[in-house]
């Protein structure tokens, strides 16, 4: 390994992350970028600063120089000439800024790249490494820790958990006035196992009371677990593989241990792309049961008519935030769009949208790195613009990481809109055949 | 056989056995673990990376950079034909003369956007900031291919000396940026497998 004696023990067990990491794709995506800077009009970070360090290729050359450096022969021979260099603090400090503070992992610049270099996936591998060095920003490692320690990345007690559950339970009761309508916690043998974003109980408890008022409707078998129920995994963010596995491995055993049949992610975009589709991968295993999210699950509630929706009980105009990891690196696309439309009556899209909607500034982890708080913020202000432009008075998306996210746009950027989630208004615009 | 054409032999077999060891490479690590139940169809995804998602009409490094875009595409088509006019000379087939002077004409045109990129690397200060010698010693290396291959389409004594350059220029491929040549169809192929089990690509609408 080349300038092997300079390294400390950490740097040399980052290298070797790259050096284990380097299958076929990763070798592809390494040796792809040819820094012709188109990508940076793709990226909101580039767009908002026009700071060449935000530039995606140089993101991609973050991890590309390191591995040049070390993996080839030229890097070895004439460093200069490539472009390599040496993993040393100045490069590392460079890494911390540019690939946890600079960039959200939306995969934007991935989908319009001249060549198609898979950014976020080159970014991720970074910031294991990063993992490796102990240097993940404080805020998003102590957010991993408490999923780890607690059981959910906000803390939250299991007593506080069950009263707030218990109280919607009875909030549910009388809502569609049926003594049998429940939130059903931690019973075996249901058809669903519906997770949840912690932000819900401790932040936004009314999303449950609007999923549970679907479920309701719908007749539907399901239940919450109180032992382990959180959605995220911060752990994808962090880069941390070890802990990514783990926490998918709990909600794996949890599903098992209530005998569900299906697993049902909450509105949560990085929480389903875990999950879903990297869970397996880091567990080594395909899951013997389907893994939907909530979205495609509601869609076909109203497909198949097991709901039934009024959109006249929304009239304002809504419109939708495509979170990144659930559009771009999900595939749930058109679903959201067929819900809306079938709950309100004036559905305007941002421009762009779908795959090349812009992320509104608080994926990647960024939420919970204190340390980047002003630059995800004014990162936003592209997000703001365009809700502005679509006159709407309703921003609706399916995750929680972008509603907190959203709210903050909204009091900076004094949007006057209200942030909802998609469970909430299709609650709103549910047909209700209410008991006595 | 001239000694040119047997240097261009060598350099081109050396670049072949390097250029199969860098895929073999990709080949044999390219086992996956992804057991996550695809959404979306693989095939699919990959012909549409390979297809679709290339338009410019798709990619906003195309149609948001539509001169650069332009530019990109005639240099990249000018290599193609350049080393389709290398295996001309090295055959020896004997071309009319208003095929020599329009396929001279569009190499220059080539050289032509080479130079215009290189240029665009130099002055933009964004560019700059990533760049490293080698970004530019590989577009004036690849810009004297498109060149001087024009000027021996038009004055046959020059293609001993393009063979010499066109075998340095194999040699040089696998060492610097050049390789992307290598990777891109693979690049393609891993973005279309991304998108295609997660039922992005192709797009629906």
């Amino acid at each position: 390994m080349a300038n092997a004696k300079k390294l400390t023990k950490e740097q040399k067990k980052a290298l070797d992350i790259l050096a284990r990491r380097l299958n076929g794709r990763l070798r592809t995506h390494l040796n792809s970028c040819v820094r012709c800077g188109l990508c940076g009009d793709s990226c909101h970070y580039y767009l908002r600063y026009g700071d060449e360090r935000f530039i995606p290729g140089n993101k991609v050359d973050q991890i590309a120089r390191l591995y040049r450096r070390y993996h080839t022969i030229m890097g070895r021979l004439l460093p200069r000439w490539v472009g390599a260099r040496d993993l040393n603090e100045d490069t590392i400090q460079e890494m911390i800024d540019v690939i946890f503070g600079g960039c959200s992992m939306c995969g934007r610049c991935s989908v319009h790249c001249s060549i198609g270099v898979d950014v976020p996936f080159l970014v991720r591998t970074a910031r294991t490494m990063l993992v490796e060095l102990g240097l993940v920003p404080k805020g998003l490692q102590s957010t991993v820790d408490a999923a780890l320690t607690t059981g959910n990345n906000m803390g939250i007690p299991r007593e506080e958990l069950v009263d707030t559950l218990q109280w919607l339970d009875e909030d549910l009761k009388m809502e569609v006035e049926d003594n049998q309508a429940s939130i059903p916690l931690d019973v075996r043998g249901k058809h669903i196992l519906y997770t949840l974003n912690p932000r819900e109980p401790k932040f936004f408890p009314m999303s449950i009371s609007a999923m549970g008022k679907i479920y309701y409707v719908a007749k539907e078998s399901w239940t919450i677990s109180t032992h382990c129920y959180d959605v995220t995994n911060y752990a994808y963010y962090s880069g941390d593989d070890e802990t990514a596995r783990e926490l998918t491995q709990r909600l794996f055993d949890e599903v098992k241990k209530l005998q569900a049949e299906v697993l049902v992610l909450a509105e949560c975009g990085h929480g389903s792309r875990a999950i879903r589709w990297e869970g397996p991968h880091w567990i080594n295993k395909p899951y013997p049961y389907p893994v939907v999210t909530v979205i495609e699950l509601i869609a076909d509630y109203i497909r198949t008519g097991r709901i039934k929706l009024d959109p006249s009980k929304n009239t304002k105009p809504v419109t939708l935030h495509d979170p990144c990891n659930l559009v771009r690196a999900g595939g749930v696309i058109e679903e959201q769009r067929f819900v809306l439309k079938k709950a309100v009556t004036d559905f305007i899209e941002m421009t762009p949208n779908r795959v090349n909607n812009y992320c509104c500034g608080g994926g990647g982890g960024q939420l919970s790195m204190g340390e980047f708080r002003d630059r995800r913020v004014e990162t936003g202000q592209i997000k703001a613009d365009q809700i502005r432009k679509t006159g709407a008075k309703i921003v609706a998306t399916p995750c929680h990481n972008c509603i907190d996210q959203l709210i903050e746009l909204n009091q900076v950027y004094k949007l006057n809109v209200e942030i909802k989630t998609l469970a909430e208004i299709v609650a709103d615009a549910l047909v209700l055949d209410k008991k006595k | 056989m001239s000694i040119p054409a047997w240097f261009l032999m060598v350099c081109f077999g050396i670049f072949l056995a390097v250029s199969t060891f860098i895929l073999g490479q990709v080949v044999r690590a390219a086992k996956t673990y992804d057991f996550a139940a695809p959404k979306g169809k693989l095939l699919t995804g990959v012909l549409y990376s390979l297809t679709g998602a290339m338009s410019p009409f798709k990619k906003e490094s195309a149609y948001l950079h539509l001169p650069a875009y332009t530019m990109g595409v005639l240099y990249h088509l000018g290599i193609f034909f350049s080393f389709f006019w290398l295996l001309l000379h090295f055959f020896k087939v004997a071309t009319p003369p208003p095929v020599k002077y329009g396929s001279a004409s569009a190499l220059l045109v080539a050289t032509l956007c080479g130079i215009i990129i290189l240029i665009k690397r130099i002055l933009n200060p964004q560019l700059r900031y990533f760049s490293c010698p080698d970004d530019y010693f590989s577009n004036i290396l690849v810009t004297g291919f498109l060149a001087l291959n024009a000027v021996s389409i038009l004055y046959s004594p020059m293609i001993p000396v393009f063979f010499v350059y066109s075998g340095i220029l194999f040699l040089y491929i696998p060492l610097g940026k050049l390789r992307h040549a290598i990777y891109f169809v693979t690049t393609r192929i891993y973005l279309g497998l991304f998108y295609g089990r997660r039922g992005v690509w192709p797009l629906r609408r």
